[in-house]
């Protein structure tokens, strides 16, 4: 009825013992690694939460992002059986993900290219409101 | 012409009887599955191009605007948020173990499986309910909306900054900063109340006894998609609650 030639296609790479059902379609995740997943996930949640509490400057943004970006990748390779799936998802997952990145930095370059517009506009236009810390962040206007 | 219909249907005869869930325009049940995953997986690709829109948004105004964004996530509780990702995080494990049960034709472990990743997103908006309805009452709500008294700033706001004024955060713009909360956290909560719908209709299904180990695609699918949706999520908590 089903083609075997069909079914050996989409296991992909088998990490050594091969638990299931005879003819089961795709790879079926031991529950041991699916708790490690979980585990691993936690202590990474705690991790950011921790780190976030140090005041780290600019590397405070980067090791957020790196934690979950970490996160995220393991969430895609085990919980979502990326890592035995067909190459060809994992490749729409990649390159969504390069599109993800070309988009927010593209942005944010363009952003920071007319920020000395701003500058000067704040310069000719200044706020009245009482000083605050540091230098104020504000353009918007308060009815 | 009649002779070659004739034909046609002693061929169809000659073949071996097709499983009642597969589709006519499929050959076999792993090509319908393999079909019908490629499918989910362009479709989560968009999904997290959809989210970037918001996340660029987020990082335009977060480098615009350094200040306004640190004093304005001294209103997001990371206690709260903190436990949201530990919920999602548990649902994801449950959503993994459900597909797990439906390729060993588990049909209890299934139900249990499924009933957790449900409650577990009823927890989620529960939290997120709680969250919402104090920051409405308080004010800190987007656009000109936005309006903290001083007696409703957060503890550690005035400890650390105890001259700042209600007038001030309103000036510096700080109902961008909710404006894009609301929208993230709102896009996001309304993924996860569909992903509670699908978990209701395929907890319904797998009491009727409709999957089996070549037979799940949609308890995998909706896997996946349950698992961007807490993908989204863990960038969310640092980005939004965290950093300052």
């Amino acid at each position: 009825m089903t083609s075997t030639t069909h079914e050996a296609e989409g296991h992909g790479a088998h990490d050594g013992h091969h638990e299931g059902l005879p003819g089961t379609i795709g790879h079926v995740s031991s529950w041991k690694s699916l708790v490690t997943v979980l585990t691993v996930l936690i202590f990474l949640t705690v991790l950011t939460v921790a780190v976030a509490q140090l005041d780290l400057g600019r590397l405070n943004v980067v090791g957020a992002i790196g934690i979950a970006c970490v996160k995220a990748s393991i969430v895609a390779l085990w919980f979502m059986h990326l890592r035995y799936d067909k190459r060809f998802n994992f490749w729409i997952f990649i390159s969504s993900v390069a599109f993800v990145a070309w988009m927010v930095g593209y942005i944010l370059f363009d952003s920071s290219m007319y920020q000395h517009n701003i500058k000067e506009f704040r310069e000719t236009h200044p706020i009245t409101a009482p000083e605050i810390h540091e230098h104020d962040g504000g353009e918007e206007h308060a009815e | 012409m009649s002779t070659s219909v004739a034909e046609q249907e002693t061929s169809q005869a000659a073949l071996p009887e097709r499983p009642k869930q597969l589709a006519m325009h499929f050959d076999t049940l792993h090509q319908q599955f393999t079909t019908g995953k490629l499918a989910m997986w362009l479709f989560l690709g968009q999904e997290l191009l959809f989210f970037t829109g918001l996340f660029t948004a987020y990082a335009v105004y977060r480098g615009n605007h350094q200040e306004m964004f640190h004093y304005a996530h001294y209103f997001l509780d990371w206690r709260l948020g903190g436990a949201n990702t530990i919920v999602l995080l548990t649902s994801s494990l449950t959503a993994a173990w459900s597909v797990r049960c439906a390729q060993l034709e588990q049909r209890k472990g299934l139900l249990i499986t499924l009933a957790l990743t449900f409650l577990c997103a009823a927890a989620f908006m529960c939290i997120k309910y709680v969250e919402y309805s104090h920051k409405i009452h308080i004010g800190a709500v987007w656009g000109s909306n936005f309006g903290v008294p001083l007696n409703e700033f957060p503890e550690h706001l005035r400890e650390k900054y105890p001259d700042l004024t209600p007038e001030q955060l309103q000036q510096m713009g700080t109902g961008s900063f909710f404006a894009i909360y609301f929208c993230m956290t709102g896009l996001h909560g309304i993924h996860v109340l569909v992903g509670m719908a699908l978990y209701a209709w395929l907890f319904i299904r797998a009491l009727r006894g409709s999957f089996n180990r070549k037979y799940y695609g949609a308890v995998d699918n909706i896997a996946l998609y349950w698992h961007i949706v807490d993908i989204i999520w863990i960038f969310l908590f640092p980005l939004l609650y965290l950093i300052g």
